[in-house]
């Protein structure tokens, strides 16, 4: 079991099967932080901070929209059983030592953005011989890149004054939070023939 | 592959060498991994040592705390290593950050070891460290993992040994890329956040301490290492010809054999600190000379020393 994307065709392009998988899991994960940034950001901003959420709403449609043009889809029966556990996964959960419901569902939305931008690295599973000319390997590279810099606001707030006071309940948080987008990840890999140990 | 625990992490470890021998432990720069402490591993077993490295929290395969990381709690991994390789000799050598962290053993538990090999290191945040730190700092966040490493190779790597790889350096790059993580290098340059200087706690390192330092080194500068000399007890400085701040990667077979040969002149009673300066040899198992007397080794031209 290789660690890579692949065999791939003699084009040097990701398999169509490869590609749908990968591209579905994504689309699940970066469509649901697109809708909750979508609720959470107010008509008008009264913040310096809310453009930031106006930011990080368009990154995630846009990545979204990048993996629909750029895939090439194929059709894949197991998805339908697939997509339940990934969206389920994505609704926010209860933050244990955050009574303030208002600061529990912002620690939610970071710690899953948190999780999904950092532990989910789509272009380190590009073997050196993929074909830079691909959309798909293009649009990987691309969300990779983009995920490192829609983080650093996660990461301000979460490690910034304001939940200072919570910060083990916030650490606790975040480890669960990537330690259940990394299981999911893994076995979307797994179920393509990648062994994930070098992939998160 | 072994793994320790630290609380609820994982330290990814490798241990080579037979269990009565004199062991050296390694201790990766910030962008490292275990793996390219390959050619020490085999120069060392080859003369009789026993070899050990390790991912810190943070890195390669070593579990990634997701937020914070301590630089206690390298510490504290470290010491869990060094107790699982039981009671004989213990060699503690680490690059840079990784110094850093040796040095830190060293002021905590130095009655553990029998020899410091701290190498491109420092024990204060200088204003251009800190502020060559920030920027780093800056251009992972902006850039990626793959711009934090196109800013180290020209700095702490000589020309001779990046032109001939200059048309295949994202072959070099691609594994430190594979395995560190963004978020992860990001924690361990923040664990200096709330840095204080070790200087005031040198003077309790007890162990011989031999600090090795790049006559090129941009990052860390003499003046950095001439703070361990001045102010660790039993210590010698020793000055690595042409070489800059990642020399471990690129003079590998000299760094081995002057590490060896630190462990043996330790063991067989040879050893005197003594806060002298020396000049390492160009070539392994060539002669060590003492820095020319009089002049200043803090400058780059040669100036006689003031007098004290």
């Amino acid at each position: 079991m290789s660690g890579f994307l692949g065999p791939l065709e003699l084009d040097g392009r990701v398999p169509p099967g490869q590609q749908t998988r990968i591209a579905a899991f994504l689309i699940s994960a970066h469509g649901a932080l697109a809708r909750q940034f979508a609720f959470t950001l107010p008509v008008r901003l009264d913040a310096a901070w809310q453009t930031e959420l106006n930011a990080q709403f368009y990154r995630e449609t846009e990545i979204v929209s990048l993996l629909m043009r750029a895939t090439s889809w194929t059709p894949d029966f197991a998805l339908g059983y697939m997509v339940a556990p990934w969206e389920t996964a994505w609704l926010p959960a209860p933050i244990d030592g955050i009574p303030d419901p208002r600061l529990a569902q912002a620690v939610h939305l970071a710690t899953l953005a948190h999780a999904v931008h950092a532990g989910i690295r789509p272009a380190a599973l590009l073997p050196i011989e993929a074909n830079v000319q691909d959309p798909f390997v293009s649009a990987l590279r691309r969300i990779e890149f983009e995920s490192s810099r829609l983080l650093q606001s996660q990461i301000l707030f979460l490690k910034g004054t304001d939940l200072a006071p919570h910060r083990d309940a916030v650490s606790a948080a975040l480890e669960q939070r990537h330690a259940a987008v990394r299981k999911l990840w893994r076995e979307v890999l797994g179920s393509i023939g990648i062994d994930a140990a070098g992939s998160e | 592959m072994p793994f320790l625990n630290h609380g609820s992490y994982r330290i990814r470890y490798e241990l080579d060498g037979p269990a009565r021998a004199p062991a050296y432990v390694f201790v990766n720069g910030l962008t490292q991994y275990s793996e390219l402490w390959g050619a020490y591993r085999e120069a060392l077993l080859t003369r009789g040592f026993r070899v050990a490295t390790f991912d810190l929290l943070g890195q390669g395969v070593s579990d990634k705390p997701t937020l914070f990381i301590s630089q206690d709690d390298q510490v504290a991994a470290l010491r869990r290593l060094i107790e699982a390789l039981g009671e004989g000799p213990v060699f503690l050598s680490g690059i840079s950050f990784g110094g850093l962290i040796a040095l830190r053993y060293a002021i905590e538990h130095g009655q553990r070891l029998s020899g410091l090999v701290p190498m491109s290191c420092f024990a204060e945040l200088t204003p251009q460290l800190l502020l060559l730190g920030n920027a780093l700092r800056t251009g992972l966040i902006l850039g990626g993992t793959g711009y934090l490493q196109d800013l180290l190779l020209p700095m702490n790597l000589s020309d001779q040994w990046l032109k001939p790889l200059l048309d295949k350096l994202d072959s070099v790059k691609r594994q430190g890329w594979l395995v560190n993580d963004v978020y992860a290098l990001q924690n361990l340059m923040e664990s200096f956040l709330d840095f204080q200087p070790l200087t005031p706690h040198l003077s309790a390192i007890s162990a011989p301490t031999m600090i090795l330092n790049g006559e090129f080194d941009f990052l860390t500068p003499r003046h950095l290492h001439e703070t361990l000399r001045v102010e660790i007890p039993n210590s010698s400085l020793v000055i690595i010809p042409k070489a800059y701040h990642a020399f471990t990667l690129e003079k590998g077979a000299l760094t081995a054999d002057l590490l060896a040969r630190f462990a043996d002149d330790v063991l067989g009673g040879r050893w005197q600190g003594n806060q002298a300066v020396w000049i390492a040899p160009e070539e392994p198992g060539g002669e060590l000379t003492p820095f020319p007397d009089g002049y200043d080794h803090l400058r780059a031209i040669p100036v006689k020393r003031a007098l004290a």
